[in-house]
């Protein structure tokens, strides 16, 4: 059974068609490459799963069962977590206080539902360094620190809920060469616990490197599928762009 | 000159631009202590009595309105909101409260609990317009006029209720004995060392970082405050009333913004709603919150006015008022753009305003030049927040 299956969603923004019945399916332990063209739907998409837009029409299940997500509380209920593309990070609020924002650790009702920091800062610690994401401190803005250490910030707080699906829209781009290593490697080690990943990325190299399957958008319809080791990377491109239809005519 | 850079290398950054970017960290009470260092200095060196026993304990008590509305107004600013409402709606909580407490013989207790429940009524329903979309200046400024017309109907026919001689006048007429307020003194030490040693405890439970310094320092830092703070305001008769009361809500505020998560929340929505929304942070509730939080703060501050000033009247909460609690807050650090300052720029910022004013007073200064000293503190002070909110000193340039 798939975690995650989405049946024709659409999506229209006014007299913009930003998805028209796309299918999608994710299954445990597999790890899922969406690629396609600057306004192909991408983010339109990742936005309809975490619960951030809602769907004109169109089916989403999870294990098998409908599920509405309405708001990206509910779609972190259902276990679905997501690295936004703008990463959505608070500037004015530290790494701790990002990584836990909307799922603090607090304690009981007797004791003033203090919120437990300390235990924070040491799960912080630990995520933070699963990832190799080096902070100079916990307690910084996190406006102060580069885009790197952002980025990291950003995909450790969407494994802070052991999610069951995690989605990263296009995780590697603001990443130098080691750390882009060491997300593709997180990817790998999150199929390896049995997630179903999905991956938004313009680098077919990583593509080619992560991806069980290959989706292609192209202006908001889904218009090819492939398998790990059944394609080239001008089918890929070719598919991004078109330019394949040009050629059978 | 430079032109418009829009990605620095993160390296090079000037000394000031280092300042900035520390300032804006958290130490953002600084420039305010600063300022009101030279403030005291100034008056001080013009006039001894300045700083008398007698005229700290006057200023205290002119600054306890503002201070307690300044707070509220902090929670509202907090979450990238504004209002201008407050100090109107002041006025007509202290009319309801007199009216039923005066007039209709009802128990103080009940006057104030009712006047607190209409100012957060009233605060919700604004709440409500703006979280469905309308901006929050635009209903405050309705709001407050709308408030103006309301406070003629709340007033009985002769507009004015007098609380002399009632219980109502001990609100602020109270002064608690020099012996319960260091007792009070000794508690708050206690309490705040038992939070420092807390803290020191959970951190080494996690191997975090720290020492026991960071429990004797501040402890023996707070401990000198309060104790030094009893002293100097029991000179005259004793703890007065309001400051008691500007203490407590302080010290709720502070365990509410910076121990809870909706005190992470509030900062959350005032960094970045749409990252916060997108984090499942109820962003709208939180802004509904803000908002009752300055609904209680405004009630409790026109009672207090309203019993320091011995009656309640249809200038009650006119004048003034308003643009003082907004620009105490802003003198304080609290940023007008969100996500930015404490509910320590309530009291602090309050305490400029209130020391300009009364240093002008008491050397007998025209009114001119205690508007030209606070509308150029407040200039200065929103040109600084700028300055910590861009991280660098001319427009332009971006860290
Ligand atoms: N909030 C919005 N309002 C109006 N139009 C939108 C909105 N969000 C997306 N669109 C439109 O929907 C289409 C798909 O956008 P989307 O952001 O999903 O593309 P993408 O595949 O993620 O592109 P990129 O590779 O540049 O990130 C685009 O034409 C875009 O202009
Ligand atoms: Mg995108």
């Amino acid at each position: 059974m798939s975690l995650l299956e989405l049946t024709k969603i659409s999506k229209h923004f006014g007299g913009v068609r930003a998805l028209h019945e796309v299918d999608l399916a994710v299954d445990p332990g597999e790890v899922v490459a969406l690629i396609g063209d600057n306004g192909a739907g991408k983010s339109t998409l990742v936005k309809i799963v975490s619960g951030v837009e809602s769907p004109d029409t169109g089916e989403i299940r999870v294990r098998g069962e409908s599920a509405r997500l309405v708001s990206p509380r509910a779609a972190a209920e259902a276990g679905i977590r997501t690295v936004f593309q703008d990463l959505s990070l608070c500037d004015n609020l530290d790494a701790v206080q990002n990584l836990f924002l909307g799922q603090e650790k607090y304690g009981p009702m007797w004791s003033g539902r203090r919120i437990r920091r300390h235990v924070m800062e040491e799960h912080a610690h630990r995520i933070l360094e699963s990832l190799s994401v080096k902070l100079r401190s916990l307690s910084t803005p996190v406006v102060a620190l580069s885009g790197g250490q952002r980025q990291g910030i950003a995909i450790c707080r969407a494994l802070i809920s052991d999610p069951a699906v995690v989605i990263l829209d296009e995780p590697t781009a603001a990443l130098g060469v080691s750390q882009r290593a060491e997300v593709l490697d997180l990817i790998h080690r999150l199929r390896d616990q049995g997630r179903g990943v999905v991956v938004i990325s313009h680098d077919m190299k990583d593509v080619r490197q992560v991806a069980d399957r290959v989706v292609v958008l192209r202006l908001g319809t889904r218009v090819a599928e492939f398998r790990r080791g059944e394609y080239t990377p001008s089918d890929l491109v070719g598919a991004m762009t078109g330019a394949h239809e040009g050629d059978e005519l | 000159m430079s032109t418009a850079t829009t990605s620095a290398p993160e390296t090079r950054r000037t000394p000031a631009g280092r300042a900035i970017e520390m300032a804006a960290r958290g130490h953002r009470s600084l420039p305010v202590l600063i300022v009101l260092a030279i403030i005291w200095t100034v008056f001080y060196s013009q006039s001894p009595a300045y700083l008398s026993f007698q005229n700290i304990t006057n200023l205290t008590l002119q600054i306890a309105t503002t201070a307690i509305l300044a707070l509220g107004v902090v929670f509202v600013l907090l979450v990238g909101e504004i209002d201008l409402s407050s100090a109107v709606l002041s006025g007509v909580c202290a009319a309801i409260a007199a009216g039923l407490a005066v007039n209709s013989g009802l128990a103080l207790p009940l006057a104030i609990a009712v006047a607190i429940a209409a100012g957060m009524a009233i605060t919700l329903v604004e709440a409500l317009v703006i979280t469905f979309g309308v901006p929050s200046l635009i209903v405050t400024l309705g709001g407050m006029v709308i408030l103006q017309g309301l406070i003629l109907v709340v007033l009985p026919p002769e507009f004015t209720v007098s609380v002399a001689g009632t219980s109502f006048a001990k609100i602020a007429g109270t002064a608690i004995p020099a012996g319960a307020g260091y007792v009070l003194a000794a508690m708050g030490t206690l309490v705040f060392a038992a939070y420092r040693f807390v803290q020191y405890r959970e951190r080494m439970s996690t191997g975090t970082r720290t020492s026991p310094v960071a429990v004797v320092v501040p402890s023996v830092l707070v401990a000198v405050v309060l104790f030094g703070g009893v002293f100097t305001l029991t000179r005259q008769r004793g703890l007065p009333m309001p400051v008691l009361i500007v203490a407590v809500m302080l010290l709720i505020a502070w365990y509410f913004t910076t121990q809870t998560r909706y005190g992470i929340h509030l900062y959350a929505v005032g960094g970045d709603r749409e990252a916060a929304q997108r984090a499942g942070v109820p962003v709208r509730r939180m802004v509904i919150y803000s908002f009752l939080i300055l609904g209680a703060c405004a009630a409790i501050a026109g009672m207090v006015d309203a019993s320091r000033q011995l009656g309640v009247s249809v200038t009650s909460g006119a004048g003034p008022l308003m643009l003082n609690a907004i620009a105490a807050a802003v003198v304080g650090g609290t940023s007008l753009f969100g996500g930015r300052g404490s509910i320590w720029s309530a009291i602090l910022g309050a305490l400029v305003i209130g020391s300009i004013s009364n240093g002008v007073q008491l050397l007998g200064l025209t009114t001119e030049v205690q508007y030209f000293a606070t509308g150029s503190v407040l200039i200065i002070a929103v040109a600084v927040d700028v300055v910590l909110t861009r991280g660098s000193l001319w427009p332009g340039r971006r860290r």
